[in-house]
């Protein structure tokens, strides 16, 4: 009997799998997203958690991105 | 008026979604409805009416226009095709010291300009140059006089208390009541304008002398009197001058430039402006690192030809200093002295330069007797010129001490880089005086004074297993060993290190700010390192074997080496870790490598090579370090240069041959990294004292922009004066949010 799980399957650089991975750790139990890490780049995760996901990684980007600031 | 200094390009990235706000500030920037002059073509600036000057360097005016510029205004961004100047009021005093004339600003500006003046900016100038200039203030044969060619504002002056009371009373002409001043002729302002800009009767309006009407005053009162003039009192700032072929008082001293010191042009350039009207001016001259600027120091001295207190940042560099007076001057070896911690030499006869560092002169503590001595020598002694080398690198405080206890004519401060991350370049302007010349980077590299340098930014992806400690909360504090000991960072490093060794024979410089990671790398590669605590002795060494052996060709360094550590055979130089988002450190370092090397018709552009200096930044991507080097490039890209992103190295194919190619090997390291323990590697001098490093490490809660130190006030320095005392600018909450920053905080 073949189990069909609904889900997103996502492609991404070791890094940001790593990243993914630190996210889901950081979740309590009732909302951990991942179903399969499948390897190193690719990760199947719960289907509704897309936009929570970019939402998160824009977040952390932002951190890490230096803009110019002038005066307003 | 200045609240709104964006560029273009700034204004056009503004969010769309908030179109009320945007039509108004197109509307503010929107200069369509200026009137164009018919010959519009040749003219090169383009004036806003918010202060705004743009500058076509392909124009042929271009040259006369950069040097009436930086006169007048404060550079923002130098790139290759325009240039954007920003006028400000501090800039305006600026000029009107080194002795332009309020009618000269506008005639000129109007004169280079595209467009008819806007009223707004006719009316800035006048309103901010009316009082400047004005007064200044003279010490001749050692008797303050207040100085003017405006009797009238004298006698304003006069009706303070403060001023009345300072004044000594003449005794030469008992009978003529206070009304009168004593009247001398001077020769008027040469060489600063351009006469080819002034047009030929303003040359002979200048060519007529001046007269000036003066009023002695009382030595012990000068602080005060000075306070008196400034803005928030009675608002005639004072210029000061120093009359040094008048002095008789102070001893001459018989030096003299060898004749084989020829000033390049814009050193003359920077000359001028500090001994345009045959006096000595006190300011500050801002030139790129190797492009000379001992030089410039040694030439000042030679002019004055006083008693000389040449201070600098630390031992190697007072060396250096005493090295290059002798190289530079006819001074002797009786006539020159050190006192440093290691060598404390007094000092023969009554006139004389005296090479020491800020610590030396500032130290508030016990000192030997000895040193007591020499120290009470340099105290009661008149300086005829004090000279300031790395003058941004030094705290406000030690400068008001050693400004306090030293008494100098005239004081000339030598910077490459005159930015901060904190508000320390407004104190500068007061405690030294205006910026007298600041000359253009790219312009150095392209008549071959500079070496044309290659700009690189490294990408080296985090590892697996690195990114995922990286991540961990838990190693909060360990994030910059992780992001700095990437095993990827590595390779790239060793792999550029092999390729500029063995292809190009270049000398390698790598900085390192983590003391840990200095360590591993180095001697995983077998290479020397320099670091705080390694003695004058082995640094020596290490350097005169970087020099000379064919066989040391890298050489690790922790920021010791960012200043004053003279290294011309380097020309490569890679960045594996740095001091946060500092665009100062970034600046220095790129300036170890900016002194010219080989032939000058080779460095032309489409010479033999065109980039002969290479400068790497190594960054860990996806991490912290990110931000940082972003933040550090500002003060480099402002100057025009770009830096180019690599993100293959390591190439693909290289393996084991490089170090850590296996995982056992990642994960030896890892293990090491994670129990070097917290904050590793971090290494405190007592000559970094920035903002950044100024309670650095202490716990704080705050977003990523206030940690690193790039809030609010870190983009001021340019309005001097605003927001001092070190306190974050805090938002009018009545104002209307500027539209790019509306969408990151509602």
């Amino acid at each position: 009997m073949v189990n069909a799980i609904k889900g997103i399957l996502i492609t991404c650089d070791i890094p940001m799998a790593q990243f993914l991975i630190s996210v889901n750790d950081a979740m309590p139990n009732a909302h951990k997203f991942i179903v399969y890490m499948l390897d190193d780049t690719h990760i199947y995760v719960q289907p509704d958690v897309g936009t929570m996901l970019s939402k998160k990684l824009e977040e952390f980007r932002d951190q890490n991105t230096f803009v110019k600031p002038f005066e307003a | 008026m200045y609240a709104h200094n964006h560029t273009a390009k700034q204004a056009a990235m503004m969010d769309m979604d908030d179109p009320d706000d945007t039509v108004e500030e197109i509307q503010r920037q929107d200069f369509t409805k200026l009137e164009l002059k018919p010959d519009h073509a040749n003219r090169p600036l383009w004036v806003c009416a918010d202060g705004r000057i743009f500058l076509e360097t392909f124009s042929s005016l271009y040259k006369q226009a950069y040097d009436f510029l930086i006169a007048i205004a404060e550079p923002v961004c130098r790139p290759e095709s325009m240039h954007e100047y920003n006028l400000t009021p501090h800039s305006l005093y600026a000029a009107v010291s080194v002795g332009l004339e309020t009618e000269t600003i506008i005639t000129v500006l109007d004169r280079l300009s595209k467009t008819k003046l806007p009223k707004e900016i006719v009316d800035f100038i006048r309103g901010s140059t009316l009082n400047y200039g004005k007064v200044k203030l003279v010490l001749q044969k050692n008797r303050y006089f207040v100085e003017s060619p405006f009797p009238e504002v004298l006698q304003k002056l006069l009706r303070d208390d403060v001023i009345s009371r300072a004044r000594m009373t003449p005794t030469e002409a008992p009978g003529a009541g206070s009304s009168s001043f004593s009247v001398s002729r001077a020769p008027h302002e040469t060489g600063v304008a351009d006469s080819e800009l002034l047009g030929a009767d303003d040359v002979a309006a200048g060519a007529e002398e001046k007269e000036l009407h003066s009023f002695e005053i009382d030595p012990a009162q000068v602080e005060h009197v000075k306070q008196r003039c400034l803005p928030n009192a009675l608002n005639f700032p004072m210029l000061e001058e120093y009359d040094f072929r008048n002095d008789t008082v102070n001893p001459d001293l018989p030096i003299e430039l060898k004749p084989q010191a020829q000033p390049r042009p814009y050193q003359e350039k920077s000359l001028s402006k500090m001994f345009g009207n045959g006096r000595a001016r006190s300011g500050i001259i801002v030139l790129p690192c190797g492009a000379g600027k001992s030089l410039v120091g040694v030439s000042a001295a030679c002019r004055i030809r006083k008693s000389v207190l040449c201070l600098a940042t630390n031992a190697v560099s007072v060396d250096q200093w005493a090295f290059q007076f002798k190289l530079w001057s006819t001074v002797g070896d009786h006539q020159i002295s050190r006192f440093t911690s290691d060598s404390k030499e007094r000092f023969r006869g009554s006139v004389g330069v005296v090479v020491t560092t800020y610590n030396m002169v500032a130290f508030g503590g016990k000192r030997s007797e000895e040193s007591q001595k020499i120290i009470e020598e340099i105290q009661n002694r008149e300086w005829g010129l004090l000279l300031m080398d790395e003058v941004h690198v030094v705290p406000a405080h030690m400068f008001r001490k050693v400004i306090s206890i030293t008494k100098s004519h005239c004081k000339l401060g030598l910077t490459a880089t005159l930015v901060r991350e904190d508000e320390r370049i407004s104190d500068l302007n007061f405690l030294i005086g205006p910026k007298l010349y600041e000359a253009n980077w790219l312009d150095l590299v392209k008549g071959g004074f500079i070496a044309n340098v290659q700009c690189a930014e490294v990408w080296c992806p985090m590892t697996k297993e690195f990114y995922r400690e990286y991540l961990k909360k838990e190693n909060s504090r360990k994030k910059q060993g992780l992001y700095v000991m990437n095993p990827n960072k590595f390779r790239a490093c060793e792999f550029l290190i092999r390729f500029h060794e063995q292809q190009r024979g270049d000398k390698i410089i790598v900085f390192s700010d983590n003391l840990f990671a200095l360590r591993e790398y180095a001697t995983k590669l077998k290479k020397p390192f320099i670091y705080g605590p390694t003695s004058h002795h082995e640094r020596t060494r290490i350097l005169y074997a970087f020099k000379h052996s064919p066989n040391v060709n890298t050489v690790f360094l922790s920021k010791v080496g960012d200043n004053s550590i003279d290294i011309p055979e380097a020309n490569v130089i890679i960045q594996i870790s740095s001091h946060a988002g500092s665009r100062r450190q970034e600046a220095q370092r790129l300036g170890r490598i900016l002194r010219a090397k080989g032939k000058p018709k080779d460095r032309m552009a489409g010479g033999a090579e065109e980039f002969n200096a290479f400068f790497y930044s190594l960054v860990s991507t996806d991490t912290q370090e990110m931000y940082y080097s972003t933040k550090r490039q500002q003060f480099l890209i402002d100057q025009g240069y770009s830096f180019k992103v690599i993100t293959s190295l390591p190439p693909a194919d290289s393996g084991a041959e490089l170090s850590y190619h296996s995982l056992d090997e990642q994960m030896g390291l890892l293990t090491k990294v994670l129990h070097a323990g917290e904050d590793i590697g971090i290494e405190q001098l007592d000559e970094d004292v920035d903002d950044i490093t100024r309670g650095r490490f202490t716990r704080r809660h705050g977003n990523m922009s206030s940690i690193s130190g790039a809030d609010g006030r870190v983009y001021m320095e340019y309005n001097t004066g605003r927001g001092r005392g070190g306190k974050a600018k805090v938002r009018d909450p009545n104002k209307p949010r500027n539209s790019l920053f509306k969408k990151r905080f509602t």
